[in-house]
């Protein structure tokens, strides 16, 4: 069992790189083959041509594509993503910065997601009140609709504008250097509320839906009613049986979703003006800062692919029979 | 909570005859005079056909055939008595509103003009708007009265011969106001029916946005331009998804590989920074929109058609079918997708739910169709600025759009949980 376990791991992990390999280069590709030149946000090629070349010159742009992909390549190995154009720093810092708040944010969310739909469900199946059970289940289903831009307008609408409880944008206020320690954190706090609300919404629906369609199924199943009809008591029924069968299909989808949470939560981040990946992905890209649109979809597609890696080893972990079925 | 869905089209047919009666009567009419037109000087009558008439023409044509394609329908379909929910009635409501976008909305959606007296007027405000003589646009003789009618109906986005006003003051000289601010028409310069000057009220069912525009008009056009990229973007899905995943299931060995390895590239990273990758570099117009929502979301369909015909392949009828000699691409479309049509199509409305999203979110941050089509997402987009002064400009567009995602999901939902109580 645990070879087959260690082949299923590198076997994964060997396909993840491929994957990342292939990611890597088709962003190189589809971006040389856009037209446009990042050149000239800084000179004119019709006034000063001699100043483009040599910025283009000093890109690196002027060169064969091909040399351009395999020297990006060996840098990308050596651990070099290259000099964003913009902030003239290296990609790997700037995106450092951008992405410890998203790790933070999108952790914070995914906690607060995963905590509310574990205990709302809970709550639910435990009262089997039919009325409650289908307001629930529509309002779980409306929330899910509910777009993150109409959301999150709406809450400043009425916490900010209205009655002025939290502040409208970005992630500190103005006075935080002078700040004691305390407040300072809860300063942070006081930011980030309306933020996590926005994002969390539709994901608390979302696990909502998943868990509850689960649970109703295993509580359909002969197992549980032999387990009823054996006489054990509802609390060990609950806990022992039905919720570990009905969490295990969940793990992937809370994979997937930690994976993009990750990877930038972009509405709700441009919304609240707040410094995460999503906006710094959607700036490079409009800016035409090709290194670092590399370095920044890169981050997100490795984050990803290594949470539903982790989700899958978490999911052999519970089930070893997976080990055979996630070869393939 | 049901209705049966004859009642359902019904009323929305007999509201809409009721509400619109004046322009389904020009429309009427205009359809005669340019059967005349066309009778006297086709290539005139050729040359005044675009794509706003052949729209409203149609619009029309099938608002009179609804009764009866229903009467004729009624006997044989069982499907009108059926009873439906919100989530069908709602979407019932949007493919009203999809296909009579001309005649439910009254106004062009970029209508603008006077500022000061329409800018971000709230839902129901009433406005006064003083019809000035115009001189006569249209001198050729053939053509005039088809012209006169057809201007009626095709509101232009600009209209010289009206004047907005907050109220007037008809003494000897005729003054009216806009903002505070009071101007003099010269005399005899309103337009007059039977020895009445013509002043008519205009009320701003959801009010206007911060250009004067009709924000129901643009509500109704956004409609349009949401359902239209949802659809067109789950089509082009459906003919990558189904495609590949057939030439992976059926042939299998390397080519399967690769189309693998091409889904889990697409899977790897956020498909929202694929779509505004591409659109930001290529350029963003509606048919790059469709394209792009369309292949960022493919793949979900491509592993069930792959695993499904991988499954179907060795069952007797493909192979009795394959031995009698049918071709490849009526295996596909004869066979197989009958098949696997209900995974599909749950597959595809929650695909659908999910474009009209990214298309609203792409407006929102300004990569969506332009600024030539009103959006929900763009809507919301330039209601954000005056979000202290006009809570209208936002509520709107979020409330359709919150009930078009609603409605499709549901739907959605509703069909999987038929398909999978079938299963069992």
């Amino acid at each position: 069992m645990r070879k087959e376990f260690g082949k299923t791991f590198i076997k994964r992990f060997l396909s993840s790189l491929l994957t990342l390999y292939l990611l890597v280069s088709f962003l190189f590709i589809i971006i040389r083959l856009s037209p446009g030149d990042p050149t000239n946000k800084y000179v004119s090629s019709q006034l000063s041509p001699d100043l483009a070349k040599k910025i283009s010159a000093s890109f690196k742009l002027n060169e064969p594509v091909s040399d351009q992909y395999v020297a990006f390549l060996v840098n990308v190995i050596q651990g070099d993503w290259g000099t964003s154009y913009n902030y003239h720093q290296p990609v790997l810092r700037v995106v450092w910065q951008y992405f410890s708040f998203t790790f933070v944010f999108a952790l914070l969310s995914f906690i607060i997601q995963l905590i509310f739909s574990f205990y709302l469900t809970i709550f639910i199946v435990n009262k089997r009140n039919r009325l409650l059970d289908k307001i629930v289940s529509d309002m779980s289903l409306i929330v899910y609709s509910i777009p993150a831009f109409v959301l999150g307008v709406t809450l400043i609408y009425i916490f900010s504008v209205n009655i002025d409880l939290f502040p409208i944008s970005g992630l500190r206020s103005l006075d935080f250097e002078g700040m004691s320690f305390t407040s300072k954190i809860f300063d942070q706090i006081h930011h980030i509320i309306l933020p996590l609300i926005t994002l969390s919404a539709a994901g608390i629906a979302l696990f909502y839906r998943y868990l509850k369609d689960n649970i109703d199924v295993v509580l359909n199943q002969t197992y549980i009613l032999h387990l009823k009809a054996s006489g054990f008591r509802n609390k060990i029924i609950m806990t022992k049986h039905i919720l570990p069968n009905a969490v295990r299909p969940l793990i992937s989808v809370a994979g997937i979703e930690l994976g993009i949470l990750l990877g930038g939560a972009l509405i709700t981040e441009v919304i609240f003006g707040l410094p995460g990946m999503g906006r710094l992905t959607i700036d490079s890209i409009l800016a035409r800062d090709y290194p670092l649109v590399i370095g920044c979809v890169f981050t997100s597609g490795a984050v990803m692919i290594a949470t539903n890696f982790i989700a899958d080893l978490i999911k052999i972990k519970i089930d070893k029979r997976l080990t055979v079925e996630l070869m393939n | 909570m049901r209705i049966k869905l004859i009642y359902w089209i019904g009323f929305l047919w007999i509201f809409l005859i009721i509400f619109r009666i004046e322009a389904i009567i020009n429309y009427a009419l205009l359809l005669p005079a340019f059967f005349g037109l066309m009778f006297n000087n086709i290539n005139t009558a050729m040359s005044l056909v675009n794509f706003q008439f052949i729209d409203s023409i149609f619009s029309f044509i099938i608002i009179i055939l609804i009764p009866f394609i229903i009467v004729i329908s009624y006997k044989k379909k069982n499907f009108l008595n059926k009873q439906i929910r919100f989530s069908e009635a709602v979407i019932i409501l949007l493919l009203f509103v999809f296909i009579l976008t001309p005649l439910i909305a009254a106004s062009n959606p970029g209508f603008s003009k006077d500022l000061s007296v329409t800018k971000l007027l709230s839902p129901f405000s009433k406005v006064k708007i003083i019809h000035l003589k115009s001189t006569e646009k249209y001198k050729d003789s053939d053509s005039k009265y088809f012209l006169n009618l057809r201007d009626k109906i095709i509101k232009p986005s600009f209209d010289e011969s009206i004047i907005f006003a907050d109220s007037i003051n008809a003494g000897d000289k005729f003054f009216y106001y806009q903002k505070n601010v009071r101007k003099e028409l010269p005399p005899n310069s309103i337009k007059t029916v039977d020895g009445r000057e013509m002043i008519t009220d205009k009320i701003f069912l959801l009010g206007t946005d911060e250009f004067g525009r009709d924000i129901f008009s643009r509500l109704i056009y956004g409609t349009r331009i949401s359902l239209l990229v949802g659809l067109a973007s789950v089509i082009v899905a459906f003919l990558i998804g189904v495609l590949l995943g057939f030439i992976a299931g059926y042939t299998g060995g390397i080519i399967d590989v690769i189309l693998n390895r091409f889904t889990e590239l697409f899977l790897s990273f956020p498909s929202i920074y694929l779509i505004i990758l591409i659109l930001a570099l290529f350029g963003n117009s509606l048919f790059t929109v469709i394209f792009v929502l369309g292949i960022s979301g493919w793949m979900s369909l491509f592993k069930i058609v792959k695993s499904e015909v991988v499954s179907l392949k060795h069952k007797d009828f493909i192979a009795s079918a394959k031995l009698l000699g049918m071709k490849k691409r009526l295996l596909l479309f004869k066979e197989i997708l009958p098949c696997i049509i209900v995974p599909v199509t749950v597959n595809l409305i929650f695909l659908f739910s999910a474009v009209v999203l990214a298309e609203a979110a792409l407006s929102y941050l300004g990569l969506g169709t332009g600024t030539l089509y009103p959006s929900w997402g763009s809507m919301i987009n330039s209601g954000q600025d005056y979000i202290t002064k006009a809570w209208w400009m936002i509520v709107f567009p979020g409330i359709s759009l919150i009930a078009t995602l609603f409605a499709v999901n549901s739907y959605g939902r509703k069909l999987r949980f038929i398909n999978s109580s079938d299963n069992d």
